[in-house]
């Protein structure tokens, strides 16, 4: 038997997360810190180890696969795999884990718990992204929710309590969606299984499609989040800290994405023909309302938690596009911001140890003091404004020129949504560049100056970002590296939605938007 | 061994390969770093003295009649769709690669001078050489796509480098409205590549042109579909190079330091939108309605910066507005189908206007000795006049500058400007006037600006008008003395040093020379770009065509500079109380800038805030409100809030996630 690498990389951080009541420390978080790094960063080295050892990129199907019955009269199983949706965020969640744990150096504040929570999380995201049943899928969805929760709600800011309930009503509200729905498919026809692969063979009939993807697209657009669904994450973004904040930008908002890709797109293929359009006009209105709400917002966390929402809209847009191209932008654009939200996050968490004040009115002339946080500040926010030679942009032009080219939409919907989607671009650099130059250009501000100690930034930070700087660079300049490693398993996907889409018989709502004939082999190759 | 167009993807790479070594020290040992400037400068000099030598080679091989070298890798690919990379060297690139690095390597030698006292020294060669690399990446894209990759990060580097005073909020301000109002352009930009790419599956620039002529042609596309494509594009070369409306962003950006007002905002990156409009002539020639409206914008463009430039007072505004107009001529050539010869002012352009502002520079650096570091102060000609006893080869060489721009023969200008206003004779000829009366503003303001700067009396030490300029500049007199109480070394200002001198003289000689490359009898640069042109324009040529409009052009650049004289040279002519005084209107709306900035402001920087504010508003108050009213329904009384403010909230975290389970539990054991 091979060695189980995902299910390894699972249970090693929740396993070791119980070991740390012994760990030995005197309540400051010296020595239980240390351990935590070390869990994830094996936890992170066991993710590059399945990839390097049991994954092949070429491959389209699932790989590392592992199945062990668990509780058969469930019908649940503890099944594991990873394709190309799963592997490349598997990684980015262990990864970016391994950084929050670095960038939670200075928590002391009940540090064991804190560090219990963190590895708990490490394991449960991974889970979610590598199970391969349904069920367990829900289950791991659920139990993720709690570590968030306490995390929000004990390490956060004044307004904790509020937006930790307010984040887990959203939650595990919009969640009963994805029970409902899971059961119900599971449930559908002769056959009882919860398995992603026993479902996709099922043949849903296009009515309770309709009715599944419905109810799933809730779940998950709370979660992605989609505009209107996302006043949570404003408030919980706006309360974490910033170790948290890393993962709730980096890791969070991607579950949604991916379970839109994997359940929408995959198992419902034909009710997401029907659907599509709409993600497209979600992507659209999520790219430019958050980007305005963001350009007027006066507080540093919660400007750029909506750059996040804003960003998010591209992946919708590209799940949406109905071509290769655009659904490996959409797949490229949730790990380029898995990176560049993290990063960005992270800097405002440190920003705050030095200013304690997040209201930018309250700023300026930061500059003066902290050259290295400006230079690590310019960059980042480059990056999240997509320049060229970051990932951001990859990820964008590609979820573009996918989008214009495709032959299911028609002209007149395509060149409405391509212009107002690049209306962001215009948007992006005005909000981002305001908050730069409103922190740190100008004069300083004396009175800042003379209540916060602005030190320049120290050597673990530099490293943290420069850890998310090194893939978000590599990617921008040959996206290869990352593309190549789905690129199977999003062709295959594509196939197999535009196949179900020359099914359907447009409803008259929808010829309004598409294209009467669909070419169906053109876009694959 | 490979020859020198093989080895291109070198020359941007060197550079770059200097700035992410320096900027990576700057982040890790930011104080050794900053302490090693001389090591600094040479390491970068080098690197970027490398490309210039490499780039010399490929010119040459082009000069022997190489071909075009182009070299692809698949860069991004999904589904059936591959994004190409890589370079591509013809006649074009090598002629932009040569006169690059030029200016680069010699802007950078001044920036050691002018540099020599900021504390910043280190980081601004880092970005002179990231800015370098990009930009010299840009001239040798083989693709649309790769043209905006380092179309963007040349826009990055200038936003950069004119916010690199960044506790100055005036720069502050500039480098933000620079990177926004081309992202305006980019924006049309993107959408007209995203388009062409639609149209016809190419990124690259003859695919796109033949495909597109053959698409009009079959019929399978409008040609007003295809004529909207190819203005999109254009948006972005209209931001780029400065070109109304979006030209609003030059002026400001001269908050800069002054080398990077020659390199970036003078020579290099605002002809970049012209270097496109050049590259994209397959595409743009078969639509007569594409280039009359490149024509209509440069001209437009050309005669609002000329006009602007007649008042200003700021001696590096007046030179930027100069640039403005000047972008505008090479636009005309575009639009005229000419764009050799709008190239040909490209290159001419670059290194007077390159030798302008640098002279700029020097005089800014030796009245800053007289009255402090302050911009307001410092580059205001009403405190400047009679430097040329002090500034020998600054004077000298500034006075090459205007009679080369002026377009008096044999100078550099006259040629490249003439053959503009030739094309533009025979294809637009109203354009032509509009071109022709702004080449006798155009001597009129450099000359002005000549006079103004260094002839007559030394008025550095007036203290009245000082006052009166920080008065009107919003800044108290007090700020002023504070900082500048050190700065009163000298009465009067000093040549500078040989790192800011040499580069000045060596600019003057292209400045005077380089036009006699280009003479319409025999043309060396238009049998570079175009042999089949330079031998059609060499067989067309007659005297009797040239002699009258050459005359006519030198003509009118000679009552400009006679004006320019009478008025302040020998003060015979009050300008003042004769034509402001007498058109107030005209003259406010010229010192006004044409209220542009002030349309903009009111319409849309005041309205996208209102705008977003307003947003903000809804999102708060409307969808977030339904959330919480529907959450304090659900929650009753608000006794379940209670478990919240006591700490207790673990507790119902258990609660939920126990339920779950249960749910779980039952709905399994039911199936």
């Amino acid at each position: 038997m091979p060695f189980p690498w995902l299910s390894a990389s699972i249970l090693f951080p929740i396993g070791s997360a119980l070991l740390i009541p012994f760990v030995p420390d005197k309540g400051d978080g010296k020595q239980v810190r240390w351990f935590a790094l070390g869990v994830a960063l094996v936890t992170f080295l066991i993710t590059v180890g399945g990839y390097l050892n049991g994954y092949d990129p070429s491959v389209e199907g699932l790989q590392l696969a592992q199945h062990i019955d668990w509780l058969p009269q469930l019908g649940l199983a503890w099944s594991v795999g990873a394709d190309g949706l799963s592997m490349p965020l598997i990684l980015l969640t262990s990864f970016i884990t391994a950084l929050a744990a670095l960038a939670a150096w200075p928590v002391s504040f009940k540090p064991k718990l804190f560090y219990f929570l963190l590895l708990a999380m490490d394991g449960g995201q991974i889970a979610v992204f590598a199970v391969q049943d349904m069920l367990l899928f829900f289950l791991a969805w659920e139990l993720e929710l709690i570590p968030v929760y306490l995390l929000l709600a004990i390490w956060g800011g004044k307004k904790r309590q509020y937006a930790a309930t307010k984040f887990i009503l959203y939650t595990a509200g919009s969640s009963l969606f994805i029970l409902l729905a899971g059961l119900a498919m599971a449930f559908y026809g002769d056959s009882i299984s919860f398995e992603y692969t026993a479902l996709m063979a099922k043949d849903f009939s296009a009515q309770f499609q309709l009715l599944c993807y419905a109810g799933l697209l809730i779940a998950f657009g709370v979660k992605l989040p989609i505009v209107p669904l996302h006043t949570w994450l404003p408030d919980a973004h706006g309360e974490a800290t910033a170790p948290v904040h890393m993962l709730l930008a980096g890791i969070l908002l991607k579950m949604g994405g991916y379970a839109l890709l994997r359940f929408n797109v995959q198992l419902l293929p034909a009710a997401h023909a029907q659907f599509a359009p709409l993600l497209v006009v979600l992507g659209v209105v999520n790219i430019i309302y958050a980007a305005l709400t963001s350009f007027a917002q006066r507080n540093l966390k919660r400007k750029i938690a909506y750059s996040s929402i804003s960003h998010m809209g591209f992946v919708l847009i590209g799940i949406g596009s109905f071509s290769a191209l655009g659904t490996s932008g959409a797949m490229l654009q949730m790990i380029s911001h898995g990176l560049i939200g993290a990063s960005l996050f992270f800097l405002v968490g440190a920003t705050y140890d030095r200013t304690h004040t997040l209201q930018l009115d309250e700023m300026g002339g930061v500059g003066q003091k902290m050259r290295k946080m400006f230079a690590l500040w310019t960059v980042c926010s480059l990056a999240s404004l997509a320049l060229p030679g970051m990932s951001g942009f990859v990820s964008e032009l590609m979820v573009f020129v996918g989008f214009v080219t495709s032959e299911v939409y028609t002209l007149s919907f395509r060149v409405v949504m391509a212009v107002l989607a690049a209306v962001g671009v215009i948007l992006t650099p005005i909000y981002l560049l305001s908050m730069l130059r409103e922190i740190f250009f100008g004069k300083e501000n004396a009175e800042l100056a003379s209540h916060s100690n602005l030190v320049d930034a120290e050597p673990r930070e530099i490293y943290v970002i420069s850890c998310l700087l090194v893939p978000i660079i590599g990617i921008g300049l040959y996206p290869r590296i990352m593309t190549d490693s789905y690129r199977a398993s999003i062709e295959a996907l594509v196939r197999r939605e535009t196949s179900a889409m020359a099914l359907v018989i447009p409803t008259p709502a929808s010829g309004l938007i598409r294209q009467a004939s669909v070419q169906a082999p053109s876009l694959t190759g | 061994m490979p020859s020198a167009a093989e080895l291109a993807w070198l020359i941007p790479v060197l550079p770059l390969a200097g700035a992410c070594l320096v900027g990576l020290g700057l982040i890790s040992f930011n104080r050794t770093v900053n302490r090693l400037r001389k090591p600094v400068a040479v390491l970068l000099i080098s690197s970027v003295g490398a490309a210039a030598v490499l780039s010399y080679a490929v010119l040459a091989q082009q000069l022997a009649g190489a071909g075009t070298t182009e070299v692809l890798f698949n860069w991004a690919s999904a589904g059936s769709f591959n994004l190409q990379m890589g370079f591509r060297v013809d006649a074009l690139a090598a002629v932009m690669l040569a006169l690059v690095t030029t200016i680069a390597l010699l802007v950078m030698v001044y920036s050691d001078g002018y540099m020599a006292h900021d504390k910043g020294y280190v980081r601004f060669f880092t970005y002179l050489a990231l800015f370098s690399s990009s930009m010299l990446g840009l001239v040798i894209s083989p693709n649309l796509l790769e043209i905006y990759v380092f179309w963007e990060l040349v826009g990055m580097c200038s936003y950069l480098l004119v916010g690199f005073w960044y506790d100055r909020d005036g720069a502050a301000n500039a480098a933000q409205k620079a990177f926004v109002v081309n992202r305006v352009g980019d924006f049309g930009l993107l959408l007209g590549i995203l388009g062409l790419f639609w149209a016809t599956g190419s990124f690259g620039f003859e695919e796109i042109g033949a495909r597109l002529q053959e698409a009009v042609a079959g019929g399978s596309l409008s040609s007003g579909v295809a004529v909207l494509l190819c203005l999109l594009v254009f948006m972005g070369p209209m931001a780029k190079s400065a070109q109304f409306p979006l030209h609003v962003w030059l002026p400001d950006a001269m908050e800069g330091p002054t080398p990077i007002s020659a390199l970036i905002h003078a020579a290099t990156m605002v002809a970049a939108g012209v270097f496109l409009v050049a590259r994209l002539q397959p595409v743009y020639e078969p639509f007569a309605a594409v280039q009359l409206t490149i024509a209509v914008v440069g001209t437009i463009t050309l005669f609002l910066g000329a006009s602007i430039a007649l008042t200003q007072m700021d001696l590096k505004k007046g030179l930027a507005y100069s640039t403005v107009s000047q972008l505008g001529y090479m636009m005309l050539a575009m639009g005229c189908g000419a764009p050799v010869a709008g190239m040909f002012h490209l290159v001419t352009h670059a290194f007077f206007k390159a030798m302008l502002f640098l002279g700029s520079g020097s005089v800014i650096h030796a009245m800053e000795e007289v009255v402090g570091h302050e911009p307001v102060l410092a580059q205001d000609m009403r405190l400047m006049g009679g430097l040329r006893k002090h500034m020998p080869i600054t004077s000298a060489t500034f006075l090459v500058g205007c009679v080369a721009i002026a377009g008096i023969p044999p100078l550099a200008g006259f040629w490249s400007k003439d053959e503009i206003l030739g094309q533009a004779f025979n294809t637009y000829p109203l354009l032509w006037v509009m071109g022709f009366v702004t080449a006798g503003m155009t001597a009129f303001y450099m000359f002005r600006l000549y006079f103004l700067t260094f002839e007559g009396e030394f008025r550095g030490n007036d203290q009245a008008m000082a006052a009166q300029l920080l008065a009107a500049a919003g800044k108290g007199a007090g700020d002023h003395d504070e900082e500048a109480g050190h700065g009163h070394h000298a009465d009067h200002p000093h040549e500078s040093g040989w790192q800011m001198a040499a580069p000045l003289a060596v600019l003057a000689v292209p400045s005077v020379l380089i036009g006699l490359l280009g003479t319409p009898w025999n043309s060396r640069f238009a049998g570079l770009l175009d042999p089949h042109e330079a031998a059609e324009m060499a067989e067309h040529f007659s005297w009797g065509e040239f002699l009258p409009l050459a005359g006519a052009s030198v003509a009118i650049s000679s009552a400009g500079i006679a004006l320019a004289v009478a008025a302040y040279a020998l003060k015979r002519v009050d300008l003042g109380r004769a034509v402001a005084a007498r058109f107030p209107a005209v003259n406010a709306f010229l010192a006004n800038k044409w209220y542009l900035d002030d349309l903009n402001d009111k319409l849309f920087v005041q309205g996208s805030r209102k705008l977003a504010r307003s947003v903000l508003e809804v999102d708060s108050k409307v969808v977030d409100g339904v959330v919480n009213l529907t959450g304090l329904m659900t929650l009753g009384s608000g006794e379940g809030l209670k478990y919240f403010e006591t700490g207790r909230a673990q507790f119902y975290a258990l609660i939920v996630f126990g339920g779950v389970i249960a749910l779980v539990v039952l709905f399994g054991s039911l199936g």
